[in-house]
């Protein structure tokens, strides 16, 4: 392994990220707010931090990395951004305590969404603009961004790209591995731009337009409201939002090529019309459980069906009701839409739905094949056959994340959290959603679990924005073998 | 600082160059090595291949685009993007696959320049007919023929391990290695000439440990480098006089295995009526080797026998050279002719991975056909007008002949003021067939045909500087 290099590669992401602190300090500045002290020394922090790995390793070069140098820079990298991104928080004020502000940072990175402020509207601006600005870098992945933007990183690009991306085949749409993460990274401000504008539009001041799109397009959740988007009551925010939310629940190569004049794309690719279906049928069973029993009309009960549907499934996490008194079906349907999550190769988290179909078309294959034993059968998509690596490592995923699901619920029971809540709170975190059920519901927040509770769900929003396998692996004895 | 500049100047490579866009058809050894190369040079580069293995084996290493498919399907190049290609290189395991897909290629996008390698003896003769009629396959790259052009030229340089060719042959380039013995040894560059007379060396470069020198005054050879010098064809026996080779002529040369590459040389030595016998394990091949070869003597059995080569007075025997299909048995065998007596031995070797063991085995002279299939394929790539490109053992760099047009930076000024890529040189200057050694003060003149060292990473700087903006695009 190349420590020397790993480390300076790690480096470099600091140093970047360090300077991506002035988003935050000049809102900061421009409102005046307490924010400017505690930025400006994070930052200060960072970016010595990020020079010291720099020039104590620039000599180390590598002319190759391999694909466990490259996990390994993502998730050390992804630990260590986690903790810088925590700095502006913990120098804020004494009533940050060290866990908190790593939970508040990773849950913005990894685009959760989970919050322990009880009272988001009293904190200053700066420090709102940069929970929501770490959820934006963290949705279209900061490495990713790295490679677009520094050069030196082409080294084992590909070897981080497949790293941090979430899908079990990242696609290549161009050649070399920096134009495709240009183009990515294109195509998510572009949306963000225009989000920007659609809320503005509606009436919504520029800061919290700005907050807004930057949580939604990455998926992440965090508002600048203590009730979320329920607070501004409208039905165009609701609109906007959910449609960009399905947007960002789409694979972004589909984006891309949609961009470039391809009208039929998300009709064409079988992953996407399988989101959109389930998200149609969601809303819909959703819609007609709650009508009547929660709302009068028809209308409303589609209204606030569908957002809580496509929220929850996109692993966006806003809210605009409190689905906690729902009846059972629709709960356990938003239940269901945490474990399904987003498009593979989107901003999103969950198990992804092409993992899911391929799941399926595995099981259907398995029976197909016990009625003919002598069947030779493959499982295709979209009319391509899917290779026995790929099918392997989506079911070894789905496996993994159903274990670690099992084992982290009831570890955080351990420390003392009831039934329901260490469900959802574990359900919301690997899922990178936001809002579960119980006390960390809805209307609810993470301030009340315990702190090794928050220390566990922490662990849990890491592994899966950077699916399981590139966290986890760090844990096994043989990566560390020479 | 030094890296912020570093950083902008590579920002500023990156944007400043238009890309140009290769398919190449095909993943095995020779797709797989130019992918690998052009991708280092910044190429955009997309690689088709049915196999998913050998796919898995390209986007795991290289930068490059991959896509899973028949090369010769039209909708796989055109899932490729061939209509923005600006090439295309068919080079797969078969001929016949790598003809439609060029066929296929010039009815989707005529304008893409299409290479092919076509191997087959059969269509030697049509390789014009395919550039002017329907494929219109811009160059046919037959390997084979390269590499028995490759063995006659090392048959005839003696000690060399490596021979080029420039200006149509009037200026050879030649590897050698610097015995330890040998006056050279431990001398500087700019003291050389005392020590050889008036007789010239022009050295371009030096391999030391697996590294690419460009070496200047100061440095100093060592013995056991491998030495690459540039010398028109008539003064090059003087020259290798330096180095204590003479000239032995070549009477009698036996080669094992007698596949197309041996049938093809076997013929080419009969017509300089040089003894030549052929070893050949195959009973059927035998038979069509005896009926198509009127001088040769094929004889029928294995390479590796030690009883029939000193059967067949191996201690006599020039030169031995193995050219069967099996990696191991060439070596092998050309290690037992050696040790039996034979003067020289020349080892066919595909696998790129063996190259760096082969010094230290013991075997100095080596042919690839993928090699040469690269070096023919790289000078079509090559922007500006080159002439031929030659790739230095271990593909670390690169000799470039070039003809300097009139527009380009490189004319009309004294090389030390044009700024050259860091890793690079003018080696020679051919002006009407003189070969001129250059020094900071020589001034190019349009239509001069230059000779350009560069290690990997400078090429596409000298590819910026010799093509022109108006030339290509």
């Amino acid at each position: 392994m190349h420590w020397r290099y790993m480390l300076y590669v790690v480096g470099c992401l600091i140093v970047f990220f360090g300077l991506t602190m002035l988003v935050p300090l000049v809102a900061g500045i421009i409102y005046q707010d307490n924010s400017i002290q505690s930025i400006s020394y994070a930052m200060l922090l960072t970016i010595a931090s990020g020079l010291g790995l720099f020039f104590l390793f620039r000599r180390a070069r590598a002319s190759y990395i391999s694909q466990r140098e490259g996990m390994a820079i993502v998730a050390v990298g992804w630990s260590a951004i986690g903790l810088f991104g925590a700095l502006p928080f913990y120098l804020n004020g004494s009533e940050w305590y060290l866990v908190d502000a790593l939970f508040e940072s990773v849950s913005g990175f990894t685009t959760t969404g989970a919050s322990i402020v009880d009272d988001i509207e009293a904190l200053p601006k700066g420090l709102l603009l940069w929970r929501s600005f770490i959820q934006w870098l963290g949705g279209m992945g900061i490495i990713v961004l790295s490679i677009a933007i520094l050069p030196f990183l082409g080294v084992g690009g590909m070897q981080l790209y497949k790293a941090e991306v979430p899908s079990p085949v990242p696609d290549k749409l161009k050649p070399r591995i920096r134009d495709t993460a240009m183009i990515l990274w294109k195509v998510y401000a572009i949306f963000t731009a225009a989000e920007v504008l659609l809320l503005m539009v509606g009436g919504m001041g520029f800061f919290d337009a700005l907050c807004h799109a930057f949580t939604t397009m990455p998926t992440g959740g965090f508002s600048t409201q203590n009730g979320s988007i329920a607070q501004y009551n409208s039905i165009y925010y609701d609109i906007v939002i959910i449609l960009f939310m399905i947007l960002a629940g789409i694979n972004f190569s589909l984006h891309y090529q949609l961009l470039r004049g391809k009208p039929l794309v998300f009709w064409k690719d079988p992953e996407c019309r399988f989101f959109l279906a389930v998200t149609l049928a969601f809303t819909a069973i959703v819609s007609w459980d709650c009508w009547g029993v929660v709302f009068p009309n028809l209308g409303q009960s589609i209204r606030y069906g569908a957002f809580q549907v496509v929220s929850i499934l996109t692993t966006t996490g806003f809210a605009t009701y409190d689905y906690e008194q729902w009846p059972a079906m629709s709960q356990l349907i938003l239940l269901l839409c945490m474990f399904l999550g987003a498009s593979a190769g989107s901003t999103g988290g969950g198990m992804k739905c092409l993992r899911i179909m391929l799941c399926f078309k595995f099981c259907y294959k398995e029976l197909f094949s016990m009625v003919h034993p002598r069947a030779v059968t493959t499982i295709k998509l979209g009319g391509q056959t899917v290779s026995e690596d790929v099918m392997r490592s989506v079911l070894g995923f789905l496996a993994l994340y159903m274990g670690l699901f099992g084992i982290s619920t009831v570890l955080l029971a351990a420390v003392g959290v009831d039934f329901v809540t260490a469900l959802g709170a574990v359900a919301a975190c690997i899922g990178n959603i936001g809002p579960g059920f119980g006390i960390v519901g809805p209307v609810g927040n993470y301030a009340d679990i315990p702190y090794l509770g928050k220390w566990l769900l922490i662990w849990c929003m890491l592994l899966g924005r950077l699916e399981i396998f590139t966290m986890l692996i760090l844990l096994v004895p043989e990566f560390w073998r020479k | 600082m030094v890296s912020v500049c570093a950083v902008a100047k590579a920002v500023g490579v990156y944007k400043g160059t238009i890309t140009l866009k290769i398919v190449i058809v095909g993943a095995g050894e020779v797709g797989y090595h130019i992918a690998s190369r052009l991708a280092l040079e910044n190429k955009d580069v997309l690689v088709i291949d049915s196999d998913a293995a050998a796919i898995r084996r390209v986007s795991d290493n290289i930068d490059v685009q991959t896509v899973i498919g028949s090369g010769s399907s039209p909708m796989v190049l055109e899932e490729a993007g061939i209509k923005e290609a600006d090439i295309l290189l068919a080079v797969t395991n078969s001929d016949e696959a790598n003809l439609v897909a060029c066929l296929v290629a010039n009815m989707l996008s005529p304008s893409t320049k299409k290479l092919a390698r076509i191997r087959a003896a059969d269509f030697d003769n049509f390789h014009n007919a395919f550039r002017d009629k329907a494929p219109h396959i811009e160059t046919v790259i037959n390997p084979e023929i390269e590499v028995v052009k490759t063995i006659e030229r090392l048959m005839r340089v003696p000690g060399a391990v490596d021979v080029g060719e420039f200006a149509d042959g009037q200026i050879k380039f030649v590897g050698i290695y610097l015995e330890k013995e040998s006056m050279l040894a431990g001398t500087r560059l700019s003291d050389m000439s005392r020590h050889i007379g008036g007789k010239r060396l022009l050295i371009a470069a030096v391999v030391r440990e697996e590294e690419v020198i460009i070496p200047r005054g100061q440095d100093k050879l060592m013995g056991g480098d491998l030495i690459y010098f540039i010398s028109e064809e008539e003064r090059l026996l003087e020259t290798l006089s330096i180095f204590n080779k003479h000239a032995e002529p070549v009477k009698r040369v036996l080669i094992i295995g007698g596949g197309r590459i041996g049938y093809r040389l076997a013929i080419k030595l009969e017509a300089q009526s040089i003894y030549c016998k052929i070893v050949e394990k195959s009973a059927d091949r035998c038979a069509v080797l005896a009926e198509k070869l009127n001088k040769t003597v094929v004889l029928h059995g294995d390479g590796s026998d030690q009883g029939l080569l000193s059967e067949e007075n191996i201690g006599d025997i020039d030169v031995v050279i193995t050219l069967t299909n099996d990696e191991e048995t060439n070596i092998l065998s050309s290690l037992l002719a050696m040790r039996m007596g034979a003067g020289k031995a020349i080892t066919k070797i595909s696998k790129f991975s063996y190259f760096p063991l082969m010094t230290a085995i013991g075997i100095e002279q080596v042919v690839s056909p993928r090699l040469s299939a690269i070096n023919s394929i790289l000078q079509h790539i090559r922007r500006g007008k080159v002439l031929s490109a030659i790739s230095l053992k271990g593909e670390q760099a690169e000799a470039l002949e070039v003809v300097a047009l009139e527009t380009s930076e490189i004319v009309a000024k004294p090389l030390r003021r044009i700024h050259f890529p860091k890793g690079s040189m003018v080696a020679g200057i051919i002006r009407q067939s003189h070969i001129i050694i250059p020094t900071g003060d020589s001034i190019i003149e349009p239509g001069d045909r230059v000779i350009i060292f560069a290690q990997r990473k400078a090429v596409n700087g000298i590819e910026k500087i010799l093509a022109v903006k108006l030339e290509y695009f």
